[in-house]
């Protein structure tokens, strides 16, 4: 009987120590991808089934979990334009267009399959709630539920990384779990201050068969902004925080 | 003029001769390593860039409407009349601490029956100090783009009125002196921004603004409260009569958007002619406004509908006066070979009657298609335009595509239905074709 008690008392004591606690994986998975506060580069390309490909250059600022904005620096045709987003909030700004004009995050300013919410990403634990995480030999899984109706992907399943807390693979599902896009995280490459993340994202869609679309990553680092420039009436300068 | 338009004819072959040259010469690059070239991030204290564009236009005539009777009544251009367009645009900037100095030219050019034409013109110049992000000095030629709406914007007191059927044309701006204070709160108000504007008014110095030798004030108080886009605007000053405004946009749900705006014009002058050429002036406050929506489909359908009420704009009686005024004069014309009365109504139509969508009540509807049938960067669209008061109404199909790097292409017609003495119905042409090829470039 004693032995009984010995051995759910055991269990009762070491069992939290293995549970693992999903929010704070997901918050530290945010933390290895970005500094909370940053500035990067990052080219975009597109690319067709036939293997023509068209790119972007951007630099994008974060403050916190949910203020970004990004600059388009080339093609000529899309330089000086801006995008900005505030929590749910996003806009465009076009320079000698118009005024800036709310956006959607299921949009996507530059085609392809990066939407828009892939382009101005916040932190993912600020978006999603973890509702399970499995482990499977090396890696996690971690099964992501969208807090509210506002965010693009409904369902998020990460695969990360264990030793390094990195995804390795992201599937962006609707609330059927049907499959929207797979990203693929590749080219762990250090940064600097203490910054090793993947340089390379890719997508496929198999609502884009035969299409591709990737992310590079460059002069990724911290920095801290004030919160004016996370507004409308700031878009259009946007090249001044360079 | 018959070599104008053989030269107009060889021009349109050349430029839809480049672009199948250009569709069906595209590069095709095997699977390659994704390269970042660094030294593409690096930051020049200049810039210099702007785009060349060739619009070729084929406009199909009424003969049988007032508008057509006014500018052809002593020429014969057969039933259709081809014109192109050229246009170049420059910008650059200079870049040194605080400070920034920024210009956009523009220079366009036209061929058409009427011959050769062209312009030239500073669209924006302007210094700008920045001490501090919370502040921006300007101080020079700018547009400022005040108002929500996408196809009319009748808070913009200090823009000129852009064209509901080409929203995307770049305009000239006016001189002022402006500065943006901004502040952000951690609160259900996020930011407030504030936007003073002087507008002098003299001789060689914003001249079209208003009348000459004054000083005038403008402002926008900018606010984003529970995430809703919201500006209080106003207008001051001897060049005009004083004007109010406010506008809001806001995110219902991720893909339904509404916006609205409102104007106040205190004592408009409104100058109007009956169908025997009596001019009359009539002063009232007017009222102006708009309300909107756009949204988008789960599969990239994106619909923009509009209604805007024009407190300036001419009652259906007003309209179908003056259109009655110029068939009139045109009947004197062809009785006494006397075209005082067509002299007169030409005059009256320069920025009163001839303004687009002068008139009260306007329906916008825009349907636009991203990347149908897998086509990526090509976007089909339909755009409407519905006269309210006298049921006449354009329709206008458009395709665009933008998946050579740097080159806009774009077919777009245009065509307008409307019984006689209505707005669509009395305009100089059945339809309209453009083509557009645009090329950017820029260091």
């Amino acid at each position: 009987m004693l032995k009984i008690i010995g051995l759910i008392l055991t269990l009762i004591i070491v069992a939290p120590v293995y549970a693992i606690d999903g929010t704070a994986l997901l918050k530290q998975v945010d933390r290895n991808l970005n500094p909370e506060s940053y500035e990067s580069y990052r080219k975009l390309i597109n690319i067709e089934p036939d293997g023509r490909k068209k790119e972007y250059t951007l630099f994008t600022v974060k403050k916190g979990v949910d203020k970004v904005v990004s600059l388009f620096l080339t093609p000529a045709s899309e330089k000086g334009r801006s995008t900005l987003r505030l929590g749910d909030n996003m806009w465009l700004y076009i320079p000698n267009v118009a005024k800036p004009i709310r956006i959607t995050s299921i949009q996507s300013v530059v085609g392809g399959v990066f939407n828009n919410a892939d382009i101005l990403q916040l932190d993912y634990a600020a978006e999603y709630n973890v509702e399970k995480v499995d482990e499977t030999g090396g890696e996690y899984l971690l099964f992501l539920k969208a807090k509210t109706k506002a965010v693009a992907y409904d369902r998020l399943k990460i695969w990360a990384d264990k030793a390094k807390k990195l995804p390795t693979k992201i599937e962006c599902l609707t609330e059927a779990n049907m499959l929207i896009k797979t990203l693929y995280f590749k080219d762990i490459k250090d940064f600097g201050s203490g910054l090793a993340r993947p340089a390379v994202i890719e997508t496929d869609s198999p609502l884009y068969k035969g299409y591709k679309s990737v992310m590079i990553f460059a002069k990724v680092k911290e920095r801290d902004f004030k919160d004016e420039v996370f507004t409308l009436t700031f878009m259009p300068n946007i090249e001044s925080l360079r | 003029m018959r070599k104008d338009r053989k030269k107009i004819r060889t021009l349109f072959f050349i430029s839809f001769a480049f672009c199948f040259f250009l569709l069906t010469s595209l590069p095709v690059s095997a699977e390659e390593k994704y390269t970042f070239d660094i030294s593409e991030t690096e930051k020049k204290p200049y810039s210099f860039g702007g785009h060349a564009e060739f619009r070729p236009v084929l406009f199909g005539l009424d003969r049988d409407t007032s508008l057509y009777k006014l500018r052809f009544y002593n020429r014969d251009e057969g039933s259709a009349i081809e014109e192109l367009n050229a246009k170049l645009q420059l910008e650059g900037s200079l870049e040194k601490g605080i400070a920034r100095v920024f210009i956009r030219m523009n220079m366009d050019y036209k061929l058409s029956y009427l011959g050769e034409d062209h312009e030239a013109a500073i669209y924006e110049g302007f210094l700008s100090l920045k001490p501090s992000s919370s502040l921006t000095i300007d101080m020079g030629k700018k547009i400022l783009k005040w108002g929500k709406g996408y196809a009319w914007n009748p808070a913009a007191f200090v823009d000129r009125p852009k064209d509901p059927e080409d929203t995307e044309l770049s305009l000239e701006g006016f001189i002022v002196a402006s500065a943006d204070y901004i502040k952000s709160f951690n609160s259900h108000l996020k930011t407030v921004s504030f936007t003073p504007v002087v507008i002098p008014v003299y001789e060689n110095v914003n001249d079209d603004f208003g009348k000459l030798n004054n000083l005038n004030f403008a402002g926008k108080l900018y606010f984003l409260l529970f995430d809703t886009d919201i500006d209080l605007i106003a207008l001051a000053g001897d060049s005009k009569t004083a004007r109010f405004g406010a506008d809001f946009s806001r995110n219902i749900t991720t893909s339904f958007e509404v916006h609205g705006e409102f104007a106040f014009i205190n004592d408009y002058k409104k100058k109007f002619i009956d169908s025997n050429g009596n001019i009359f002036e009539k002063e009232y406050d007017a009222k102006s406004y708009l309300i909107g929506a756009r949204y988008l489909t789960q599969k990239d359908t994106t619909y923009i509908l509009e209604y805007y009420h024009n407190g300036t704009g001419f009652t259906a009686e007003e309209m179908r006066d003056y259109f009655s005024f110029i068939d009139k004069g045109y009947n004197t014309y062809l009785l006494s070979g006397s075209d005082a009365l067509l002299k007169k109504a030409l005059n009256i139509t320069e920025g009163n009657y001839g303004k687009a969508n002068s008139m009260r009540d306007y329906l916008y509807l825009r349907v636009s298609q991203k990347e149908p049938f897998d086509i990526l960067y090509f976007t089909p669209s339909i755009t409407s335009i519905f006269n309210m008061n006298d049921n006449s109404f354009s329709i206008s199909p458009e395709l665009l595509y933008t998946g050579i790097t740097n080159i806009e292409l774009r077919l777009k017609a245009s065509f307008i239905y409307g019984e006689r003495l209505s707005e669509y119905g009395e305009k100089q042409n059945d339809y309209r074709i453009e083509f557009l090829i645009r090329y950017y470039f820029g260091i």
